[in-house]
């Protein structure tokens, strides 16, 4: 999807977002959320038509969707891998497999691989101690990672992107 | 109400600050990031003071701490004030450049902050948000706001472009503590930096100096509304002689008063 | 109430949630066999759903005259580590590490012949034992599930199992039998002290917050748990959603509030899934919304997310959020009973708190202040997490040693290590070293101690983990969730930071040590939040207890621990070394060589310390030095 750089493409979806809150401002968290999840990213056009909807100030909507780390401003990668990087992740290994995708990927906390296949996002502990160390990609899960078997799942994923691009 | 500031008893009344009221008691207490037009924010840590009650002690910033009555405050006590230095020290990190830290810290005995500069030192802010408050809150503009959190916080305009909402008053040029908002005029506009923020440049009606930004100007108009017909599009010295003009028509010539000007620029 | 509202509510006042209590009890009669499986995220990410897909056909094609077969999801038991858990009735037969291809086997042996299937039951370690039920296994036993009880029993989706299990009688209770002023007296009573880390007297706030001048207030459930390691409040909302809501609107009854929210952390989307179904299930049973059981009093609740901020657990950093601004907290000399969400009187209390409510509402503040100690009653659920041999969640009653909750409950440190440290109170807390582990769990003793309570992680640490290492993860986190107001905090914290980083790079001076300490006191004294004056407490408690390792990585450029890249090598022991060449084949930068049956060597040059080569050995042949 290319960015728009008229804002007024994306009325009609900042109007859903914002009308199943009631436009309450209070709200303006989830709307990013939900439109993040519409658009893949925070697109700053839809950003200041938000403000517009709302009645609030645009800096309100920058500060926000820069102060939480879960909004990207930027278009992100097809696949999104999440480590957790909670006490126990991080001592079971997760700082190494966190080592390692960036370098193997050439990525840093929050970027995405110039092919678009990737974004690296680091998060603050997903609540599932007990299966430490513990990645995400999108919403598949994969417990007790073993530093081993990432370059393979990382392989699935380039691979399987292969075939559907091959298909179209 | 009852205060005892370093050992001397103050009067106080409800809705005042520790800071308010130390101050008024002789106290000097740096805050950088507190002024008279915006409410307290509480963020360079600089007006920390001791307070005492009911046997408890605790440190707490004296610019958002209400007065109560019966309480005691120290505002040099040995604990404030390594606390203060410690302070000091970290700002001078952060803003290497900025002359008033430097100023502030040798107050204090701090010549040299023992700790390095590990961020990307932009020179002088010291993200004490006074332009944000003014802005959003005194002009109604919200033009800047803080971006990003933690050590990557920054001030900034929406998405890092020129703000629409800037209407060119200079009220964070003259809020900023540390001198880090610059106003400048070149050709027909003002230029407000380091945020890129550009306005037409107004000029006098009669002369053609430099008064201010017509937005501000336009402003100023809309919210006067019909008393503002001989103020707005002049400057000073030529809304004087007109002021002076009508005067002498009506028989009431006065002497000339001093009316503050619209930028401390304007004469550039 | 409008004859719509009349004809679509299903309970109008306290007879008719009776009359649904007693039909629903009637229900689970010993005919029938009830099969739950725990579909919540710990579950889930072992392949839960599958088992349940797999259940749900393999129940279908039973023949007509067998048995009724109900199949329930339930939420989290606690045991994360053990899951898939399936738990069958009659029996309490406890089945953990269930996969798919096990599910012929349970229907065929246990639920069309009650058999046990042995190969699915927890083994006890020591006795060599087969537990049958949970109630038999380590973990559980020396547990007291109160907030926990009915965890893993109700499908978080039945408003009808939680009435059944007697859910909304504390509520009944409150509204027709008590006054506001009556239930924040039995919750004073209690002796009910915040769980979510701070501690303050639950009762106290209500009190305060229900004499605060101003009509609208609001009451907020703090769903944002964030302490790494922390999953308690996970569980508690993805499992019993329910208990969180009646929670709450008995707390609104007592303090006069018609509004509520429940701030939900973005890493959670299950949990709000789950209290968005109460929500609407509770309002559709008349149990929320206009005139609650015909008495008048009306409360309705909203969820709101997070966006990725530790800081908005903060209650004023919450309340910003709520507010569609930045987390930034403010300070609280004037408290947020007082003036909070959009400054009104606001009552924030954590998930743990809310939940424990109803049970103190209907037996009593009394009953509840006969459990724990003298200023911490109750009891509390912790997340018993590390290197620890049972992984998971327990409750116990305030009081209980950290030595009996780590060894009795937990099994104790796998594959024989020693145990170093019990890391408490998440970021704001501290270590405590295996000499102090006789010391009682409560919110004071822990802060003696130097740590705190926290929200409730213990996470344990054994003999392999470098302690300046933690130091510095602690500090790295707190600088990534630092919301950057203060300067105290932002450019403390940073600073601390770049000191740790560097101590555990081998570039450690003297008198880092001593800078660190003049950081911790400066945070503790000029920060404006709870983050950054807590922020001492896991430097300072590694110093005081672990002060050595600090001197070795700085003096001497090592770490003992082997976990600082660097300060320590990987090398291949010759003498059981069998030359399998498993490590040479792993290692990515081919920094391993040797012949086949041949001791292997590793080039210290080229070894990037990525620690491959140790993951597959399989005879304990490389050691770090």
């Amino acid at each position: 999807m290319g960015t728009k750089t008229d804002r007024r493409d994306y009325r009609a979806t900042v109007r859903a977002v914002a009308e199943a809150y009631g436009r309450d401002p209070g709200f303006i968290i989830p709307m990013l959320q939900d439109l993040q999840t519409d658009l893949g990213y925070v697109p700053p056009e839809a950003a200041k038509e938000m403000a517009e909807l709302l009645h609030v100030p645009l800096t309100q909507i920058y500060s926000v969707a820069t102060f939480y780390k879960s909004f990207s401003l930027v278009p992100r990668g097809k696949h999104i891998i999440t480590i957790c990087m909670g006490t126990v992740c991080y001592l079971k290994g997760g700082r190494e497999i966190s080592a390692l995708i960036q370098s193997r990927l050439g990525v840093g906390p929050g970027n995405t691989t110039a092919d678009r296949l990737f974004t690296y996002q680091p998060v603050n502990c997903l609540g599932a101690c007990a299966l430490a160390p513990v990645m995400v990609i999108d919403d598949q899960y994969f417990d007790k990672v073993k530093l081993g078997h990432v370059p393979d799942i990382l392989e699935t994923y380039a691979k399987k992107d292969e075939r559907d691009r091959d298909r179209d | 109400m009852e205060l005892t500031v370093d050992g001397v008893t103050v009067q106080a009344y409800a809705g005042e600050t520790v800071l308010a009221v130390a101050r008024r008691a002789g106290a000097e207490i740096p805050a950088l990031c507190s002024h008279v037009a915006v409410a307290p924010y509480g963020a360079c840590r600089l007006c920390m003071v001791e307070v005492k009650r009911n046997g408890r002690s605790r440190m707490v910033a004296s610019c958002s701490y209400p007065a109560e009555d019966g309480l005691t405050v120290l505002t040099h006590s040995e604990r404030v004030q390594r606390a203060r230095r410690g302070v000091v020290e970290l700002l001078m990190a952060q803003a290497p450049d900025s002359k008033e830290l430097r100023a502030l810290g040798a107050s204090m005995g701090v010549d040299e902050s023992r700790f390095p500069t590990i961020g990307p030192a932009e020179g002088k802010c010291i993200l004490c948000g006074l332009c944000v408050s003014v802005c959003r809150d005194v002009i109604h503009a919200s033009s800047v706001s803080f971006a990003n959190r933690g050590v990557d916080r920054a001030l900034t305009t929406p998405f890092l472009e020129p703000s629409e909402e800037c209407i060119g008053c200079g009220a964070c040029a003259a809020v900023c503590p540390v001198g880090a908002i610059e106003i400048r005029v070149s050709g027909d506009e003002i230029e407000i930096a380091p945020f890129g923020n550009r306005v037409r440049l107004a000029r006098c009606a009669e002369c053609g100096t430099p008064i201010g930004s017509v937005p501000l100007g336009e402003r100023v108009q809309r919210e006067l509304g019909d008393r503002s017909t001989h103020t707005v599009g002049l400057c000073i010295d030529c809304k004087q002689r007109q002021a002076g003009a009508r005067a002498w028509k009506v028989g009431r010539l006065r002497p000339a008063s001093r009316a503050p000007r619209l930028s401390p620029t304007a004469r550039s | 109430m409008s004859v719509t509202e009349i004809a679509t509510k299903k309970v109008t006042c306290a007879a008719d949630l009776e009359r649904v209590r007693a039909e629903s009890s009637l229900r689970a009669s010993v005919e029938t066999v009830s099969v739950a499986v725990c579909t919540s995220t710990g579950c889930g990410a072992k392949g839960a759903e599958r088992v349940f897909a797999a259940l749900e056909e393999a129940l279908r094609g039973l023949p007509a005259e067998a048995r009724e077969v109900t199949l329930k999801r339930t939420g989290c038991h606690g045991f994360c580590e053990r899951g898939p858990i399936v738990v069958v009735q009659p029996g309490d037969i406890f089945y953990q590490n269930v996969r798919e291809e096990d599910v012929p086997e349970i229907v065929r042996e246990t639920v069309l012949n009650g058999r046990v299937v042995e190969s699915l039951l927890y083994e006890d370690s020591e006795t060599g034992r087969r537990c049958v039920s949970s109630t038999e296994i380590p973990f559980y036993r020396k547990q007291r599930r109160i907030v926990l009880e009915h965890h893993g029993l109700i499908d978080p989706t039945s408003i009808d199992d939680y009435i059944a299990v007697g859910g909304y009688r504390g509520l009944t209770k409150a509204l027709t039998e008590m006054t506001p002023e009556q239930v924040i007296a039995e919750v004073e009573l209690s002796g009910l002290r915040g769980r979510g880390g701070g501690g303050f007297p639950t009762g106290r706030k209500w009190r305060s917050c229900a004499q605060a001048a101003g009509e609208l207030r609001y009451v907020i459930c703090n769903g944002d748990e964030g302490d790494p390691g922390a999953f308690m409040d996970r569980s508690i909302m993805e499992a019993n959603p329910y208990g969180v809501i009646e929670g709450m609107t008995i707390g609104a009854y007592a303090i006069g509030a018609s509004e509520a929210f429940i701030y939900v952390r973005n890493e959670y989307p299950l949990a709000v899934v789950r209290l968005q179904q109460a929500i609407e299930n509770a309002r559709e049973w008349g149990l929320l919304g206009e005139n609650i059981l015909g008495t008048g009093f009306s409360l309705d609740i909203r969820i709101n997310r997070g966006g990725g901020a530790f800081v908005c657990g903060e209650s004023t950093a919450l309340m910003a959020s709520l507010q569609g601004e930045p987390g930034e907290p403010r300070a609280k000399y004037v408290h947020t009973v007082e003036s909070g969400l959009h400054g009104r009187p606001t009552c924030l209390n954590n998930v743990e708190t809310w939940v424990n409510v109803p049970t103190i509402v209907t037996r009593g503040g009394e009953w509840f202040a006969s459990i724990g100690t003298e200023r911490s009653k109750g009891t509390k659920v912790f997340s018993l997490v590390g290197n620890v041999c049972n992984t998971g969640l327990v409750e116990v009653p305030m009081g209980m040693t950290l030595r009996e909750i780590v060894y009795d409950i937990g099994g104790g440190v796998p594959e024989g290590k020693a145990l170093k440290a019990v890391q408490t109170g998440g970021p704001s807390g501290g270590c405590i070293p295996e000499k102090l582990l006789d010391s009682p769990v409560d919110f004071d003793q822990l802060s003696e101690l130097g740590s705190m309570m926290g929200s409730g992680g213990l996470i344990v640490m054994d003999e392999d983990t470098c302690m300046v290492n933690v130091a510095r993860y602690f500090v790295d986190f707190l600088r990534e969730e630092s919301c950057g107001k203060c300067t105290a905090c932002r450019e403390g914290v940073a600073q601390m930071s770049h000191i740790l980083n560097r101590i555990c790079a081998g570039e450690g001076r003297e008198g880092d040590v001593e800078l660190l300490l003049d950081l911790c006191e400066i945070a503790e004294e000029a920060a404006l939040c709870a983050l950054g004056t807590t922020v001492p407490n896991p430097v300072r408690s590694t110093i005081k207890h672990f002060g050595e390792e600090y001197d070795e990585h700085i003096r001497k450029k090592h770490c003992s621990a082997g976990q600082c890249r660097g300060l320590f090598e990987y090398r291949i022991v010759a003498d059981t070394c069998t030359g399998c060449g498993l490590c040479r084949k792993a290692c990515p930068q081919d920094a391993i060589s040797g012949e086949r049956k041949k001791p292997h060597v590793i080039d210290q040059a080229k070894c990037v310390q990525c620690g491959a080569c140790l993951e597959v050995c399989s005879f304990s042949a490389i050691a770090k030095v």
